[in-house]
């Protein structure tokens, strides 16, 4: 029967070859009038990423600009998401207190906030925040960043992350807290070192489904009107210039990168899992 | 001089199904520098007695004194687990270390913390595991830590609760011993609760035997025997088979 380990062992490494035959037998197959272009015309626009697409940038600038936006939009997400989380599961009077708002406020996909935050921000880039207004007609990133996609990014992001870290803190082991407790461990010390440890595995859960929101919550916006930069704009523009081999190229970019980033903070949170799952 | 003393415990549980009548009313004088075993049959209460002592549980009525130690301080608790209480993603050096540097005031400077935390690790046989985690320990060598992890601290009151009763008779044969030894030398008092009532025998000064729900005491034994103890001597076995008796009357009448 080893034959059918083995085959499950390599499955996954299939998927991704026996979905491009399929891809390229849909274009040359006899009578076909699909659009789609060929795997090939797709490899092409991949390996170049330098080069500019039809002048809004080369890939990796479109790459860059929406990484930057993530990484301002999850910080802000994990340095607000993260205490409130260890605050709520923490305290009972806490939790209870906010709890509400938070139930209230999570449905709220973050795309249907976007008008609101245009209104609330303008559309004020990180450029004016910070004061910079001199880079204001170079091609800076920062003049990229609108603060109304970071708003809509934290909020993507900031739910998931607050859930995991409440749940994280909840599933402390009793017999951990008692046992510091009669050793006589003073509270602060408690929470930093019984406590945050044990909450890892979760917050770091928190952590990987808030990324993925945030992923496609900023592919999602950079698609709507009003932005004119990102992997998101670039997929709307070049469909709407029928160029359907940039479009392709850059969901297979999307693809990429939002697996590499929950597969990283799976490897990270995997890592705190082990100490705390291997008691006996 | 008494370390311990506890009159009039009582706890009651308020569970979904009604009160449940757990404990009491228990009262104990513990001698300073003595050993006592609380025995009884599963589910007697004698967990719950211990739990109270150490305050993890507030009783619904009765008190628990500490005798002051002679400095003027505050007495030092000692309490040791069934199993599994040694924090998983610590290695055994910063378990044993926990204590040392947890409190409010009063914590020792890290190279006073190693030396003792060296002492302790040595006394208990695992100075060549301070940097293994606890997964990667045998559960005897994990109940060492544990009970290192409270021995740090020089307690003057131990309380361990049935902390050998996971361990195959031969780990557990072993840590008694290591226990009473480490006992004469600290001088320190010492409640261990146990439903062995060989466990009981050997380790010892005196045992109370505490009866089915609520828990109350039943019969108060001294164990005069001589060091080193022998489990087949036969003073040895007519404690083991009159106590043996009183479990027996326990069960034929619950009540």
């Amino acid at each position: 029967m080893s034959w059918i380990g083995s085959l499950k062992n390599r499955l996954p490494g299939l998927v991704i070859p026996l979905l491009l035959l399929l891809w390229w037998v849909l274009i040359t197959g006899e009578g076909s009038d699909t659009l789609l272009p060929s795997p090939a015309e797709v490899f092409s626009i991949l390996v170049h990423p330098f080069q500019d697409q039809i002048s809004t940038g080369s890939l990796i600038w479109s790459m860059t600009v929406s990484l930057v936006r993530i990484t301002f939009g999850f910080s802000l997400a994990v340095v607000i998401g993260i205490p409130i989380g260890l605050i709520m599961g923490a305290s009972r009077h806490v939790r209870k207190f906010l709890s509400l708002m938070i139930e209230m406020a999570r449905p709220l996909s973050a795309i249907a906030l976007l008008p609101l935050s245009i209104i609330l921000f303008k559309s004020e880039t990180l450029t004016q925040f910070f004061g910079m207004s001199y880079l204001r007609y170079q091609r800076h990133l920062f003049n990229e960043m609108q603060l109304g996609m970071i708003f809509i990014l934290f909020w993507g992001g900031v739910f998931p992350i607050i859930l995991g870290t409440i749940q994280g803190v909840r599933s402390v082991r009793k017999l951990h807290l008692e046992a510091a407790k009669v050793l006589g461990a003073r509270k602060a010390f408690v929470f930093r070192h019984v406590m945050i440890p044990s909450a890892l595995p979760d917050i770091f859960h928190g952590l990987k489904l808030g990324i993925g929101r945030c992923w496609m919550v900023i592919i999602a916006a950079e698609m709507l009107p009003g932005t004119n930069s990102g992997i998101g704009y670039l997929i709307r523009y070049s469909y709407q210039l029928s160029r359907y081999d940039i479009m392709l190229a850059c969901l297979v970019i999307v693809a990429i990168i939002g697996a590499f980033f929950s597969k990283g903070l799976e490897a990270l949170g995997e890592k705190s899992l082990v100490l705390r799952s291997r008691e006996r | 001089m008494t370390a311990l003393s506890v009159t009039g415990l009582v706890k009651t549980f308020r569970e979904k199904s009604g009160n449940v009548h757990a404990l009491g009313p228990v009262s104990i004088d513990v001698p300073q520098g003595s050993f006592l075993c609380v025995l009884g049959p599963t589910g007697c209460g004698k967990t719950t007695l211990l739990r109270t002592i150490a305050g993890l549980e507030i009783p619904d009525s009765g008190n628990v004194e500490l005798m002051t130690r002679a400095d003027g301080r505050q007495p030092v608790v000692g309490y040791v687990f069934q199993q599994g209480a040694l924090f998983p993603w610590m290695s055994i050096y910063a378990n044993v270390e926990f204590p040392l540097r947890a409190k409010k005031k009063g914590n020792v400077d890290r190279i006073t913390r190693r030396q003792q935390v060296g002492t302790i690790l040595d006394t208990v046989g695992l100075s060549d595991f301070s940097s293994s985690y606890p997964h990667q320990l045998s559960g005897g060598m994990q109940q060492r830590a544990a009970l290192a992890r409270s021995l740090v601290t020089q307690p003057d009151i131990l309380l361990l609760d049935e902390p050998f009763s996971s361990l195959d008779t031969r780990t557990s044969q072993d840590l008694q011993e290591n226990l009473r030894n480490t006992w004469k030398e600290a001088a320190t008092t010492v409640v261990f609760v146990t439903h062995s009532i060989e466990e009981a025998v050997y380790l010892a000064g005196e045992v109370v035997v505490l009866g089915h729900r609520p828990g109350r005491i039943v019969r108060r034994q001294t164990i005069d025997l001589p060091d080193p103890r022998s489990r087949l001597s036969p003073e040895f076995t007519e404690y083991l088979v009159s106590l043996r008796r009183t479990f027996e009357e326990l069960v034929e009448e619950p009540d």
